[in-house]
Parts: structure tokens; sequence; C-alpha cells
């Protein structure tokens, strides 16, 4: 149940926009899939959103094939795609409706059922309004009340947060969590890694499609990470920096006052209190980048390097 | 896979057509977009309007009958059907891939055949619509009198079809095609390939392909009387073949039955006043399409002193009229008609093939979503 995949790949002629995909969702919970543009996560969506055929490798969404048990999966499968298009001359209401009654719905539920995801997405205010005079946000979340509409078991967004406002991101936070406490498994793609590491229970990481390995997810989460270091006067925090004896290539000054690498969190405890006893007034001291973001940079720092891509570390390549 | 349009049960069917009704609600809602729409169909209201004006005046239809004026409203409706048709439906499926509505419709419970049967429907509906503006002038027509209830059932069903033709290319190629402008100048280009390219091609072809005819002309001669007496006697000439090339139209006849207008006048049952004319337009271009299956007479011989008449010859002319050609020749709309379904009916079923999903091949530059 849930989303399963194994070793899926794609390509589009020459262009290989899915190698080796595996990653599983189960109910109930959500996870992330990150990764820089064109490593291919739209495509996999596609896959899992029953649009597109895999070359090679199987898909099970919510217990079923997408090419040979198609018309179930869609039952059970809602897709918010990256592409807003709604239909332009048609209001919020019916458009949300329409696509209901395209689910076979029948009139009274799917209007009964409009009304509740107005409710849910904020979009009450705008029911009777034309989908074309919508904003991008606006249409954003029109675009998530129709991949609602039928109650799916299995979620997939794709970029859903791209255009929100603060609030709009806070609401569809609440709203992800919710529908996974609900048992619905969620699968979500964003760049906007900080929304991640706070929606997300797991984290799937894609790079020139392929998705990351745990050991290669772990090795890069074990690597050294930058922590942010502020004092009340820098001069201090420099020769504090110094005194203390760290390496010269794990510091980093600047005008806000200095970066340090560190292997993990006790290195970083440690390092602190030696700057506090060399006499450094710290007001600030924390990691530079979320978890998600500093793997992702790590996994993908090999990536944008010009050399070709390592083979070692299994089943990367 | 969604292809199949094999529905077990009644129940799959009344489901099937439940969904295509669906998205032929849809589409009315989504193309024919208010104001625009009933501005075009007035324009159509109002140029139809006046042809029928200058028909009444150019037929003297209150004596002779509506069955010309009838003719002309329904290859009327045909041209503007074959010119705005296209625009309307030739965007139809690429034109949603466009603008992103298309593949969040296509993962809901919508079958690709639910989807393009819909549009063609719709589409098709759109066009009637302009049958429909035109209806109070054909009415008008059959009140002048003249016109047959076959013609009039004939004619108004087969430039139905024809529409509907029209729409299903439109709604086919632009399933087929990735971009709605080259969709929508395809469909333009197949309409006029059929209409305009046929005779096009049939003049040309035929031409082309000219025969060597002789006319062996035997003339005659008034031989005086050698000492100038009163009287004398016709001689016969010696004959005179003269050779010249004529163009062989009747290989090429078969060109025009694929014209939309061509079926659409070679359908309706042929009227023919007491002369042996054709009644109406339809008439005119059926016995001018169908006088194209003879064959041009290769040996003419015109003898002149056949019979040592001479010029008083008292046999008349025997010109063929044209209900004797009519008659004396093989309808071939049927032939056309089932060309063109057939062509529509392909440019759905292969619509269908290119826009099913999930998709194993995609057409270059091109995205699902």
């Amino acid at each position: 149940m849930g989303i399963s995949v194994t070793g899926v790949s794609r390509s589009f002629g020459a262009v290989h926009a899915v190698r080796d995909a595996s990653l599983e969702v189960p109910p109930g919970s959500v996870t992330g899939l990150i990764g820089p543009n064109g490593s291919g996560k739209t495509t996999l969506l596609l896959m899992l959103a029953t649009l597109l055929q895999p070359d090679a490798g199987s898909i099970r969404i919510a217990g079923f094939d997408p090419i040979d048990d198609t018309t179930q999966v869609r039952a059970r499968m809602g897709w918010m795609p990256d592409v807003l298009g709604a239909w332009p001359t048609l209001t919020v209401r019916q458009a949300i409706e329409t696509t209901g009654r395209l689910y076979r719905m029948p009139q009274q539920q799917a209007a009964r059922r409009t009304e509740e995801l107005l409710a849910i997405t904020g979009l009450t205010a705008l029911a009777g309004q034309p989908t074309r005079v919508l904003s991008r946000g606006q249409k954003q979340r029109l675009s998530l009340a129709r991949a609602l509409v039928h109650d799916p078991a299995v979620l997939l967004l794709d970029e859903p947060a791209s255009g929100l406002d603060p609030a709009a991101r806070a609401d569809l936070r609440a709203l992800v969590r919710r529908l996974a406490g609900e048992g619905t498994a969620i699968l979500v793609s964003s760049h906007v890694l900080s929304e991640l590491d706070e929606m997300a229970d797991a984290a799937v990481y894609m790079s020139a499609g392929v998705t990351a390995s745990a050991e290669q997810v772990a090795r890069a989460q074990s690597s050294l990470r930058q922590w942010r270091v502020r004092a009340l006067d820098r001069a201090v925090l420099a020769s504090a920096i110094a005194a203390i004896g760290m390496p010269a290539e794990r510091v980093a000054l600047d005008n806000v006052g200095a970066l340090l690498s560190f292997a993990d969190e006790a290195e970083a405890a440690a390092a602190l209190g030696r700057l506090v006893g060399a006499g450094a007034a710290i007001s600030d001291f924390g990691p530079a980048v979320g978890v998600m973001e500093h793997t992702f940079l790590d996994l993908n720092r090999d990536v944008n390097r010009p050399q070709p891509l390592p083979t070692e570390g299994g089943g990367a390549a | 896979m969604s292809t199949t349009l094999t529905t077990q049960t009644a129940a799959d069917r009344t489901e099937f057509w439940a969904g295509v009704r669906l998205i032929i609600g849809l589409e009315l809602r989504q193309r024919v977009r208010g104001v625009a729409w009933y501005v075009l169909l007035g324009v159509f209201f109002v140029i139809v309007g006046l042809v029928t004006l200058l028909l009444w005046f150019a037929t003297n239809a209150i004596d002779s009958g509506g069955g010309g004026m009838f003719s002309t409203i329904i290859f009327f409706v045909l041209l503007l059907g074959s010119l705005v048709s296209p625009a309307l439906s030739g965007n139809a499926i690429n034109g949603d891939r466009e603008t992103g509505v298309l593949a969040t419709t296509q993962v809901t419970l919508i079958s690709t055949w639910q989807l393009v049967l819909g549009k063609f429907v719709a589409a098709w509906l759109t066009a009637l619509a302009f049958l429909a503006a035109a209806l109070p002038f054909l009415l008008f027509a059959v009140v002048l009198g003249q016109v047959s209830i076959g013609t009039i059932a004939v004619s108004t069903l087969v430039l139905a079809l024809e529409l509907g033709v029209i729409a299903a290319i439109g709604v086919g190629l632009s399933g087929i095609q990735t971009r709605p402008l080259f969709s929508i100048v395809t469909t333009y280009l197949v309409i006029a390939a059929l209409s305009v390219g046929t005779p096009i091609l049939f003049g040309l072809a035929g031409l082309a392909t000219q025969s060597t005819a002789t006319s062996t002309s035997i003339d005659y001669n008034w031989d005086e009387q050698a000492n100038g007496e009163t009287g004398g006697q016709w001689t016969c000439a010696a004959p005179v073949v003269t050779e010249y090339s004529v163009p062989r139209f009747d290989y090429y006849w078969g060109v025009l039955a694929a014209n939309p207008y061509v079926v659409l006048a070679d359908a309706a049952p042929g009227t023919f006043d007491d002369n042996g004319n054709p009644r109406d337009l339809f008439g005119w271009i059926a016995v001018g399409v169908r006088s194209a299956q003879h064959p041009p007479e290769l040996n003419s011989v015109y003898d002149a002193c056949a019979d040592g008449l001479g010029p008083n010859d008292p046999r008349p002319n025997d010109y063929e009229t044209a209900e004797q050609i009519y008659n004396r020749s093989v309808p071939s709309w049927f032939v056309g008609l089932t060309v063109h379904l057939l062509l529509g009916a392909g440019a759905l079923f292969w619509a269908v093939r290119r826009t099913d999903t999930p998709a194993k091949r995609l057409p270059t530059g091109s995205r699902v979503a």
C-alpha cells in the first residue's frame, strides 16, 4: 500500500530523465522528493500519476500497477501538477465540482465535497470567480483542491508550495500533516527544503535521474556541516577561534561573524564551550543550513563538479 | 488500458456515455465563449440573410421556386462551416495540453475515448449551430415551393454529416499534432485539399492526359450540270480526317467524388423541369460531375453525305438533356461520403492512440502535463 517504486527508468530519446528510481512511501507518512532542476522529479511523478509509462522497473500505487490497473490507481490517487492549468471560463466552484464529476461522483456528492474543499483550501471567498482571474498562489490552492476531490489514499504533490505566501504555506503544511494523520501516503517534491524539513517524515534525494541510496544519504549527512557563529565583537571572536585551535580550512570569517565546519553536533557543542571559555561573547550559534539542504547540497556536489559521476558507493550510476 | 471502447454491460455503457456527456458540457462551456460566439453566429445569420435576399432576385424565386435558393444556402452553410469549424475544433486537444488542463483531466476516471469523443461531439454541435442559424432561410426557401422532401432531407443530413467530418478531422489533428497553430492550419489544408484541391487536381490531370481523337468529315459538293442547265446533283466529297487532342476527364471523375460540395450535390435526388434542366444548384453540379464520367467520342464521323440528303437533313439534332446525362451515369456521393467518414473516424482513432495515457511515446518537444 502507499507508494512503492523499484528500479524505475524512463528516457525520452537520448535524454535519460529517470535512470534508476526506487522509493517507498507508507500510508500515513509524508516523503519529500528532493533534487535539483532537471533531476527527473517531475518525470517520476508523471509515471506515478499514470500519465507516463516507465521503460523499466515497477510501480505500485495503493497496491495497483499504473499500467495494468490504470483505473484502479486513478480512483485512489490525487495529483497536483507543477503546471497550473484550470478551465479558464469556469468558476472556482465549477472547476472543483466538474473534477469531482469526472471522478464519477454523483452531482450532489460532488457539490458537497466542493464546499468542503473550498473551506479547506481557503477559496470560499473566491468560489464564484472565474479561474482565469486567480493569482498564482490561488491557482495553486485550486489545484490542490482538485487533487483532493475524490479523497485519495495516495497524494502526489509537485512543487505545491511555490507561489504561496507564508500564511498559505503554513496552512498547506498543516493540511498535509493532517492528511498524513488520516492515513494518506503523500509524496511532495519541492525546492523549498526548509519547508520539507518541517513537513516530511522522510526524504528521497534524486539527482541526474537516480535516487540516492541510504548509504549515500548517511555519508552525506555525516560530512562536515557549517555552523553560523555570531559574537558581540567580531575581532574578539576571530582571536578566540584562533585560540581554540580550529583548523584554518574549517573556518570562514565574514562580515557577520564566522562559519565553522563540524563533523557532528558533539564537536560543535564542544567548540562552543571552548569559544566561550576563550572570552568570545557568542550571540548566535547554530547550523547554517537545515539537514535536508545540507544532504541535498552534499549529494549534488559530485554532480555539479565537471568530473564524471563517482562510481564507488554501490547503486549510484 | 483505458482505450477499450468495448463495454461489457449496460451499466458500463451508461457510465461511458455519462462521461462523454460531461466532456461535451465542459467543452461547450469552454469553447463556446459567451459573447464572441453569439456575435459570430449573429454575423453568420446576417450574411446568410443577405445571400438569401440576393438569391431572391438572382433566381427569380417567386416564379421558379425555392430550389436554387435552398441549395445555395446549404452550400453556403458548408462553406462557412468549413471556414469556422477548424478554428474552433483544431485545438481541442493540444490547446488543452498547452493550458495545462489535459493531464489533470486524464488522471481522472475519464478514458481517452470519452475525452476525444466528447470533444468531437462538442465540436460537431458547435458547427451544427450554423445550420440551425440558417434554418429560417432554408424554411423560407422551402415555402417558395418546388423543393422536394427528398432534397430537404438528404441534403440537410449529408450537410450535417460533412460538418461532423470537419469537426472530427479538426479534433483528430489536434490530438495528433503537438502545436495548436499547426493543427489548425493542417485542418484548413485538409479541408482545402478536399474542397479546392480536388477540382484543381481533376482539371490539371484531365488536361495533362490528352487523347488523340479523329474526326472524319464527309462533305458534299453541289455539282452544277456541265452544260449549264438548271438542276444538278449532290456528290459526296472525299472524307477529310482531322486529328486533334482531347482532355480525358473521364479518367479522373473519381477525384471529384471526394469533394464535399460534390457529395452534397450528388446525394440530393435530382429534380428536373420539363426541358430536362435541373431545378437547383445541386442538380447542375451533379450533372456537371456526372457528365465527366463519359469518355469523349474519339472517332467521330460527321457524314453529311450518308443518305444523300445534303443540308436538308430533316433529322433533329439529338442533344442529350441534362436529365438524360444524369440518369445514364453512376452516382458517386456514397463513395465520397464513405471516404470522408473514414477520414474523420481515422483521425479520431489516431488522436486517441496519440493521447492515450500512460503514454509510451511522446512526440518530441512535448510534455505530458
